[in-house]
C-alpha cells in the first residue's frame, strides 16, 4: 500500500456557518495504480490532491504514507518524504518563466543537493527520453503548451518519485497534445509509478486504471 | 464646470478611501516623507538660523570688520586675524574722514563684577566669561541694539556701563531698578604677551539694553563707555602712543559711506598701511563685510561660534538627499502598489477615464499623502527643535508667523515633493494595460520599472554608505583627538582661576604649602594650560640681540618653575626655570629652536630673547621636548616660556588617584578663604581639552543621526520593494517550494538581488565618502588616515540592517501556502 486517508474532513467557516469541501474521505492506493478523481467543479478534487501531495492540511483524518502518519511528522521530516516520493503536474505547467527548460528540469536536483555532476546526467536523461533535447535552452514562453507540459513532466520525474499527482494536466492543451500526455502517463504507470489525477475528462479517465468520484465533497461509490 | 468640481471632488474621495483602505502601505509613505521632510525644515531653520547672523542691522551692507594681514612662519603666508593695534581705529579715522563711523572694541573675558548697596556695601559677586566690551557710542550708530532706558551717549562718559535687560535683571532683579546702580568691575586686559590686572573700577548703570537676538556675534552682557579704565589709560594701557602691536580681543569696524566700495577701501587701506608701518612689517589690513564674519572660521569673531560656509554647503546637500531618499521611497511603494491597484486602473479605463484623468487622480493621491507627511513633519520638528538646539548649543524656534520664510519653504518643499514622488508613478500606474490587467496578468507591464528600483535603491544606499563612513571617520578623528599624546600629563589636573596680589610669591607660596598639606600631588601657577584653543598670546620677539624682530611669533606662557614637574614636560637640553617672581629666564620649545634655524639644542642655551618691546629681555635656559600647544585642529607652533607672578592666572592642581572628591572640597574651602570676594570656579584640564572639538563632536552627532534617518528611510524604500518582489514573485514562490524549496531556500532567493544591489551601492559610495572625508581631514593639522574597516563596517551595517529589512517579507512569502499562490482558477 502506497498511501490510505482515513475520514479526511475539511472546511471552511462561513459567517459563523460551516461549508464542508471534503467530508469523510477514506481512499487507499496500491503502488502502480492509476487513480482519476473525477467531479464537477467545487466538488473538492483539487483539495484533495493538495492534501494527498501534503500541500494542504485535512481539519479532521489521518493520511499514512508508505506507512507514516503524515500529519504527526515534523515539517522537515514531511518536506523530506514529498520531496523524495512526490512529484506534481499542473494545469498551468507552473514553469518558472525566468529559467531555461534545462534550468527547470534541474530545479527539484537543486533542492534536494544532488552532486552538480549527479544533475547533469540526470537532466540529460530526461531530456533525452522526452525528446527535447534541443530545447533545453528555451525559455518557457518560447514553447508551445504542450511542450512546456512535457517539461512540467519532466521536471515532476527527475527526481524519480513514486507518486505524480497532476491536477487537469491537459485542461489547457488541444485534444491532439492532450492525448500524447495521456499517453505518457499511461506509459510511466506501465513503468511502475503510481499517478493521481484529476480530471473533467471521460475520455482522460479512461486511461486510468480506477476512477473516483467526488460530489460536494463526498466519495459516490 | 460642474462636472469638473464634481470630478475633482471624486478625486480627493477616491484618494482618500485608497488611503484608507491601504492603510499600512498610506502609513510608511506618511511617515517616511514626514521624517525626510522634518529633516529638511529642521536644516533649513539652522541654516536660515546661521545665515541670519548680524543680518538685522539696517546698514549691514555697509558694515566691515577690519582684519589684520600678517605674515607668520607657521601658516604658511598670510593669515589674517581680528586683532588690531589699539592705535588703529583713532588712525583710520584721521586718515580717512570720509568713513562714516569707526568703532573700536575690546572684549573683555572673565571679569569679576561686585552689586553694591547705596551704601557702597559690597552685595553679590559675579563672574562673566565673556559678554563683557568696551566700546564707544558710535558701536550702536552702527549696530541696531535698541535702548529700553538711558542714552548709547552716555558711553562718551568714562564709567558707565549699559547692561541687558537680562544681566540686570539677574543682578537687580528689576531692569527699572537697576539704571543709576553702581557695579564694581576687577579683571584684567591683554597686551602683546601680558595680562595686567587693573585695579577694581566703580561702573555706573546708565542705561538698559533690550534682550539680544541669538542671531549675532555680538552677544553683549556689559558694555562699559571706551575710555574706562585701561582703555584710556595713556601709561599702561590702550592710549599707549608708541604701542603698535595689536592685541587679542581688541577688534575695529567701520562703517563705509555709500558711495564708497570695499574694494576701494581696501586699496587705500594698502597705502595707508605701508606708510605707518616700520621697514621689517609686511602687515597690511582688509575690509571683510559683517556678513561674513559668521562663517570665517579662521579668524572667528566674538562669540567663538562660527559655520563655514562649506558646512552649509553640506546641511544642504544632506537635506536634499535626505529628501530624495523620502521620495524614492514613495516611488518604490507606489509603483510596487500598482499590483494592487491595477484592476481599478483596469476598470476605470473600460469605464472611459483617459490617461490624464488617471494621473490626475494619482498626483491627486500623492498631493494628499504628501500634505498629511507635512502636517506630520511640522509636528515632528516642533518636537524636534528642543533637541536639536540641545545638540547644537543654539536657541532656534519654530515660529512661522516672525518668519514667512519657513512657510514659504515648507510650501515649496510640498509642491516639490508631490512633483517628485507623484509624477513617475501616476504615469507607471496610468499606463497599465486594462486587457492585462483585468486578467491578472501584470508581469509584462510591471517589469518594466524595476530596473529604476533597482537603480533607485542603489541610489538610496550609496547615500546611507556614504553618511554612515563619513560618521566613522569624524568618529575616528575625534578619537584621535581625545586620546592622542599630547606630550604633556593631562589627567587628573584641575585648573582653577586665581587672582595676583602685589606681594610677589607670597601668595602662590602659601597656596601651595596649603594644597600640599592637603594631599595634592603638584601645583603650579600659570598664565594658561600647556593646551590652549583661542586663548593662545602670540608675540614678536627678537633673538640674540637682533635688530629686526625673528620672522615668526611665538606663544608665549608665563609659568613658574612647577609647570614642568607638574604637566610632566620634559627637558631636552638646560635646566628648569628658577623660582621668581619676576622675569629672569626663558623655556622654549624644541620647535621654537627649528625655526630658528638652530641644528644643535644646546646652541640656544644662554642667547638673550627680547620681548614686547624690549621690556623683557632675558636669556634661554632650557629647551623643552615638543608637546601640543595649541588644539589638534593646528600643528604646534613655537613656543615661549617665563615665570611672572603678576601674570598667573590659574592654579593647575594635580589631584590624588584617592579621595579626589574630599581633595576638591578642601581646595574650594582654601580657595574661598584667600578670595572671599571671588567666584569659586574650577576646570578639569581633560574636559577643556574635550571642548577644544566641541564642533566636531556636534558633526558628528549630526552624521549620526542624519545616517541613521538615511538607512532607516532606505530600509523602508527596501522594505517595500521587497514586498512588491513578494508578490511579483508569488508564483514563482509556491512553485519552487513545491518543487522542494525550504524557506532558507527562498530567503535566499530574495536576499541575493539586494546583496547585489547593496554590493553595487557599496562601491559607488567607499570612493566617494573616501574622497569628501579626505577633503575634511585637510582641515587639521592632526589627521587619520581612513582604514579600511571604515568601509567594511558602513558596508556590513547597510547589508545587515537591509537584510533584516528584506528577510521579513522573504519569510513572509517563503512561509506562505503554495496552495493558495497556485490555484487553478
Amino acid at each position: 500500500m502506497l498511501l490510505n486517508l482515513k475520514n479526511i474532513y475539511k472546511w471552511y467557516n462561513v459567517g459563523g456557518n460551516r461549508t464542508f469541501i471534503l467530508k469523510d474521505i477514506n481512499f487507499e492506493v496500491q503502488e502502480g495504480e492509476f487513480i482519476s478523481i473525477m467531479g464537477p467543479s467545487g466538488s473538492g478534487k483539487s483539495t484533495l490532491l493538495n492534501i494527498i501531495g501534503m500541500l494542504d492540511e485535512p481539519n479532521e483524518g489521518t493520511y499514512n504514507f508508505l506507512h507514516e502518519n503524515v500529519f504527526k511528522l515534523k515539517e522537515k521530516q514531511r518536506a523530506q518524504l514529498y520531496k523524495q516520493y512526490i512529484g506534481f503536474v499542473f494545469q498551468q505547467y507552473h514553469l518558472i518563466d525566468e529559467l531555461t527548460v534545462y534550468e527547470n528540469i534541474e530545479t527539484p536536483l537543486i533542492y534536494q543537493d544532488v552532486k552538480t555532476s549527479e544533475r547533469k546526467a540526470l537532466v540529460a536523461d530526461m531530456l533525452d527520453r522526452f525528446n527535447i533535447v534541443g530545447k533545453k535552452d528555451l525559455f518557457p514562453n518560447q514553447l508551445s503548451g504542450g511542450q512546456q507540459q512535457l517539461v512540467g513532466i519532466a521536471r515532476a520525474l527527475i527526481a524519480k518519485p513514486k507518486l505524480i499527482l497532476a491536477d487537469e494536466p491537459t485542461g489547457n492543451l488541444n485534444s491532439k497534445q492532450g492525448e500524447e500526455i495521456m499517453q505518457l502517463f499511461k506509459q510511466l504507470n506501465t513503468e511502475g509509478v503510481t499517478i493521481i489525477q484529476v480530471t473533467h475528462s471521460e475520455k482522460n479517465a479512461a486511461y486510468s486504471s480506477h476512477i473516483v468520484n467526488l460530489l460536494d465533497g463526498v466519495i459516490k461509490r | 464646470m460642474k462636472n469638473r468640481t464634481v470630478m475633482i471632488k471624486n478625486y480627493f474621495k477616491t484618494a482618500f478611501r485608497n488611503l484608507i483602505y491601504n492603510k499600512g502601505y498610506a502609513f510608511i509613505n506618511i511617515a517616511g516623507l514626514a521624517v525626510g521632510i522634518a529633516v529638511c525644515i529642521l536644516i533649513f531653520i539652522i541654516i536660515q538660523f546661521q545665515t541670519s547672523f548680524d543680518g538685522f542691522h539696517a546698514k549691514k551692507d555697509r558694515i566691515y570688520r577690519v582684519l589684520s594681514e600678517s605674515h607668520r612662519a607657521d601658516a604658511g603666508g598670510i593669515s589674517y586675524e581680528k586683532n588690531v593695534p589699539f592705535l588703529l581705529p583713532d588712525g583710520l579715522k584721521t586718515a580717512f574722514p570720509q568713513l562714516e563711523q569707526v568703532v573700536p572694541i575690546y572684549a573683555s573675558h572673565n571679569d569679576e563684577l561686585q552689586i553694591l548697596d547705596d551704601n557702597g556695601t559690597p552685595v553679590k559677586n559675579f563672574k562673566e566669561q565673556n559678554g563683557v566690551f568696551y566700546t564707544s557710542p558710535t558701536f550702536f550708530n552702527v549696530f541696531d541694539f535698541p535702548l529700553l532706558s538711558g542714552t548709547y551717549e552716555s558711553l562718551k562718559d568714562p564709567n558707565n556701563v549699559l547692561l541687558t535687560k537680562e544681566i540686570a535683571e539677574t543682578y537687580f532683579g528689576d531692569w527699572k531698578s537697576a539704571v543709576g546702580k553702581t557695579i564694581k568691575i576687577t579683571g584684567y586686559y591683554s597686551m602683546g604677551a601680558g595680562l595686567f590686572q587693573f585695579p577694581a573700577t566703580p561702573l555706573k548703570v546708565s542705561g538698559i539694553l533690550a534682550t539680544i537676538p541669538p542671531s549675532t556675534d555680538f552677544q553683549l552682557k556689559l558694555v562699559i563707555a571706551y575710555g574706562t579704565n585701561f582703555t584710556g589709560d595713556k601709561q599702561y594701557g590702550f592710549q599707549q602712543p608708541n604701542w603698535n602691536q595689536s592685541t587679542p580681543d581688541f577688534g575695529c569696524y567701520v562703517l563705509l559711506p555709500p558711495n564708497i566700495s570695499a574694494d576701494n577701501f581696501n586699496q587705500q587701506l594698502k597705502g595707508y598701511a605701508s606708510k605707518l608701518q616700520s621697514v621689517n612689517q609686511k602687515g597690511s589690513y582688509i575690509l571683510q563685510s559683517i556678513n561674513a564674519v559668521h562663517h570665517d572660521a579662521q579668524t572667528g569673531n566674538y562669540s567663538s561660534k562660527t559655520i563655514s560656509k562649506e558646512l552649509i554647503n553640506v546641511l544642504w546637500l544632506i537635506a536634499t538627499f535626505i529628501l530624495l531618499i523620502a521620495c524614492v521611497n514613495f516611488i518604490n511603494l507606489s509603483t510596487a502598489q500598482a499590483v494592487n491597484r491595477a484592476k481599478e486602473v483596469g476598470v476605470r479605463k473600460v469605464l472611459g477615464s483617459n490617461l490624464l484623468q488617471l494621473q490626475t487622480q494619482f498626483l491627486v493621491e500623492t498631493f494628499l499623502v504628501v500634505v498629511s507627511a507635512v502636517v506630520l513633519s511640522i509636528l515632528i520638528t516642533v518636537l524636534a527643535l528642543p533637541y536639536a538646539n540641545q545638540l547644537l548649543e543654539l536657541s532656534l524656534s519654530f515660529n512661522t508667523f516672525s518668519n514667512p520664510a519657513i512657510i514659504l519653504f515648507i510650501f515649496a518643499i510640498t509642491i516639490i515633493v508631490t512633483a517628485l514622488a507623484g509624477f513617475y508613478p501616476s504615469i507607471v500606474l496610468s499606463r497599465l494595460n486594462p486587457v492585462n490587467t483585468l486578467k491578472s496578468k501584470l508581469k509584462a507591464s510591471t517589469t518594466k520599472g524595476v530596473s529604476l528600483r533597482r537603480g533607485l535603491v542603489v541610489f538610496q544606499f550609496v547615500i546611507a554608505q556614504v553618511l554612515i563612513i563619513g560618521t566613522f571617520v569624524i568618529l575616528e578623528q575625534m578619537d584621535y583627538f581625545m586620546n592622542q599624546p599630547l606630550g604633556f600629563d593631562k589627567n587628573a589636573i584641575v585648573n582653577i582661576p586665581y587672582r595676583p596680589d602685589s606681594t610677589g610669591n607670597n601668595l602662590t607660596d602659601y597656596l601651595k604649602q596649603k594644597l600640599l598639606l592637603n594631599g595634592v600631588q603638584a601645583v603650579s601657577f600659570n598664565s594658561n594650560s600647556p593646551i590652549e584653543e583661542n586663548n593662545n598670546t602670540f608675540t614678536k620677539f627678537k633673538f640674540d640681540h637682533a635688530i629686526k624682530d625673528a620672522d615668526f611669533q611665538a606663544i608665549t606662557k608665563f609659568v613658574d618653575d612647577d609647570y614642568v614637574p607638574t604637566y610632566k614636560l620634559q627637558l631636552v637640553a638646560g635646566k628648569n626655570l628658577k623660582p621668581s617672581p619676576f622675569t629672569q629666564e626663558f623655556l622654549v620649545n624644541e620647535s621654537l629652536v627649528k625655526s630658528l634655524g638652530i641644528k644643535n639644542l644646546e646652541d640656544i642655551l644662554n642667547k638673550e630673547i627680547s620681548i614686547m618691546g624690549g621690556l623683557i629681555k632675558c636669556p634661554v635656559v632650557g629647551v623643552v621636548k615638543d608637546f601640543n600647544d595649541r588644539s589638534l585642529h593646528h600643528g604646534l607652533a613655537p613656543l615661549l616660556m617665563a615665570t611672572n607672578s603678576t601674570m598667573y592666572r590659574q592654579a593647575s592642581i594635580k589631584l590624588p588617584t584617592v579621595n579626589i572628591a574630599s581633595t576638591m572640597q578642601t581646595i574650594q574651602k582654601i580657595w574661598e578663604q584667600t578670595f572671599p570676594n571671588y567666584v569659586y570656579e574650577y576646570r578639569f584640564l581633560d574636559e577643556k581639552i574635550a571642548n577644544f572639538y566641541n564642533q566636531e563632536s556636534q558633526l558628528a552627532q549630526l552624521y549620526k543621526i542624519c545616517a541613521i534617518i538615511a538607512i532607516f528611510l532606505s530600509c523602508l524604500g527596501l522594505y517595500g520593494l521587497a514586498s512588491f518582489m513578494a508578490i511579483q514573485r508569488i508564483k514563482e514562490v509556491g512553485i519552487r517550494k513545491v518543487l522542494g524549496a525550504s524557506i532558507a531556500n527562498i530567503v535566499y532567493l530574495f536576499s541575493k538581488e539586494f546583496i547585489i544591489l547593496i554590493s553595487i551601492a557599496f562601491l559607488i559610495a567607499t570612493p566617494l565618502a573616501s574622497y569628501f572625508m579626505n577633503q575634511w581631514l585637510q582641515n587639521y593639522a592632526y589627521q587619520v588616515t581612513i582604514e579600511w574597516w571604515v568601509f567594511a563596517s558602513a558596508g556590513f551595517i547597510a547589508l545587515l540592517i537591509a537584510l533584516l529589512t528584506v528577510s521579513f517579507q522573504a519569510v513572509k512569502a517563503a512561509v506562505a501556502n503554495p496552495v493558495k499562490s497556485l490555484r487553478t482558477e
